[in-house]
């Protein structure tokens, strides 16, 4: 009798675990509007490090600390922007400028 | 729509695209595990569907400003 119900309670056990994972991927808001993702991301991001700290004081060792990297993808994006665009500008009187040095330099040659 | 509502539109649509993902990604591994004993389709079926998922909640908040809600329509 046991050996008939085992398969039944394996699959009602699956289909527990699969159920579980999706309602709490549902009730955490995970699923919902950009809005909800973003309650739902600034609530795990607060419950982080203090959850890191019990499991660091449960192992009793101390991670080392997150060095604080001072770079800013969008001022580096814009900068590099900006730049590009003024060498774009500058280009054809630089352009100029190095031609007539150019013709210069070969008169002076030729003199 | 002004610059920074428009920036905050995308940062929310990016976080929200990250999540998305994430979540159809472990969902997609929990059911590949439980029910299809670990092939890979679910896995990728998972994230498509959170991809999906993410690039109509952006689409539906970038057009939100243009449409007229039932809200507005009712105050006329």
């Amino acid at each position: 009798m046991a050996a008939k119900i085992f398969p039944v309670v394996k699959f009602a056990t699956k289909v527990t675990i699969a159920g579980g994972a999706l309602y709490v991927a549902y009730d955490s808001g995970l699923l919902g509007g950009s809005n909800e993702g973003s309650v739902a991301l600034a609530r795990a991001k607060s419950a982080i490090p203090p959850a890191v700290d019990e499991w660091m004081k449960y192992f009793g060792f101390e991670l080392p600390a997150t060095p604080k990297i001072e770079f800013s993808p969008l001022d580096a994006w814009n900068s590099g922007v900006q730049k590009s665009i003024h060498a774009l500008s500058v280009a054809p009187s630089t352009v100029g400028d190095y031609t007539k040095q150019g013709l210069q330099y070969v008169k002076d040659l030729s003199k | 729509m002004s610059e920074k509502e428009l920036g905050q539109k995308w940062d929310r649509c990016l976080a929200d695209c990250a999540i998305k993902v994430g979540t159809g990604l472990g969902l997609g591994i929990v059911f590949s595990v439980v029910f299809f004993k670990r092939r890979t389709s679910p896995i990728a079926l998972g994230t498509g569907i959170g991809l999906g998922m993410a690039y109509s909640n952006c689409q539906n908040d970038l057009r939100s400003h243009y449409q007229l809600h039932r809200s507005a329509a009712k105050e006329q």
